[in-house]
């Protein structure tokens, strides 16, 4: 099973503060860890959300809206992508990730990533084939 | 530069309702004309919250709470990663996009140059490794 786990947002990550070169050591260590294990598949920093934009869809009409956004605790700040046996496991290998917003409080969340044969699962099992085919056909899963 | 694309969740999809197969087509489509242009580096769509969980460092231990949060309006429903030359360039792309009803984020990703003053030698040369060894990965 692959999960996305997903470091939110904390006051000091939307001001732009970078990780010190201490987080930065302990981070490379972890991330090291999780490397050998085999559990590592990628890892990726937001920038503050003041660099970002969103577009807002209603019919044909699309509207832009630049950053920054108020909802802190919500936004992404960086996400690791991870192959665990069980949500258990991943949970576990969390508890032992260093605080990534040293001296504040940081939230991690840990959410399953869909295959194909989930989106599949949701049909019935005449129109199972299909619904894999349409699915690796739209996310472009091979 | 690379931008993270992030669907939120609607209701429907953290109540497991699937897409229709017109919009899927669509979707399918628009991913295509990404691939062709060199724009997309990966995707991925997640399982609703109810199969997830958070941990919270807020004290020497993390607090595990399991999923679902139905006081969550921000949920992550699933994300590209685009490589474009501008933002500018990012908008337009997100613009063309099948959705009829939704506000999609886009968000610039770090490159390891931005963390230039605190990045240690050391660490120069441990990222690289666990990128290449996790890359190696099919």
């Amino acid at each position: 099973m692959r999960f996305m786990v997903i470091v939110k947002a904390s006051k000091n990550s939307e001001a732009g503060m970078m990780p010190s070169e201490k987080l930065l050591a302990e981070m490379g260590k972890f991330n090291e860890e999780l490397t050998k294990a085999g559990v590592m598949l990628a890892a990726e920093g937001l920038q503050a959300s003041s660099n970002g934009a969103r577009v807002k869809f209603s019919g044909n009409k699309r509207t832009v809206i630049d950053g920054p956004f108020a909802e802190t605790k919500e936004l992404v700040a960086g996400f690791w992508i991870w192959q665990c046996k069980s949500l258990k496991e991943a949970i576990d290998w969390v508890k032992r990730c260093p605080n990534p917003m040293p001296g504040e409080e940081a939230e991690i969340e840990i959410r399953q990533v869909f295959e194909a044969e989930d989106f599949a699962a949701k049909f019935a099992p005449e129109h199972r084939k299909e619904a894999e085919r349409i699915y690796k056909q739209s996310s472009r899963q091979q | 530069m690379r931008f993270m694309v992030i669907v939120k969740a609607g209701k429907d999809c953290e109540a497991g309702k699937l897409p229709s197969k017109e919009f899927m087509a669509a979707m399918g489509k628009y991913n295509e004309e990404l691939a062709k242009a060199g724009v997309l580096l990966a995707l991925e769509g997640l399982a609703p919250m109810s199969e997830g969980a958070r941990v919270k460092f807020a004290s020497k231990k993390p607090v595990v709470t399991d999923g679902p949060f139905p006081e969550s309006k921000e949920l992550v429903g699933g994300f590209w990663l685009w490589k474009c030359n501008s933002k500018q360039e990012a908008i337009e792309w997100l613009k063309r996009a099948p959705f009829e009803d939704a506000e999609i984020e886009l968000r610039q990703v770090h490159e390891p140059e931005d963390f230039a003053e605190n990045f240690t030698r050391a660490l120069r040369e441990q990222e690289p490794r666990a990128r290449e060894t996790a890359e190696a990965r099919p």
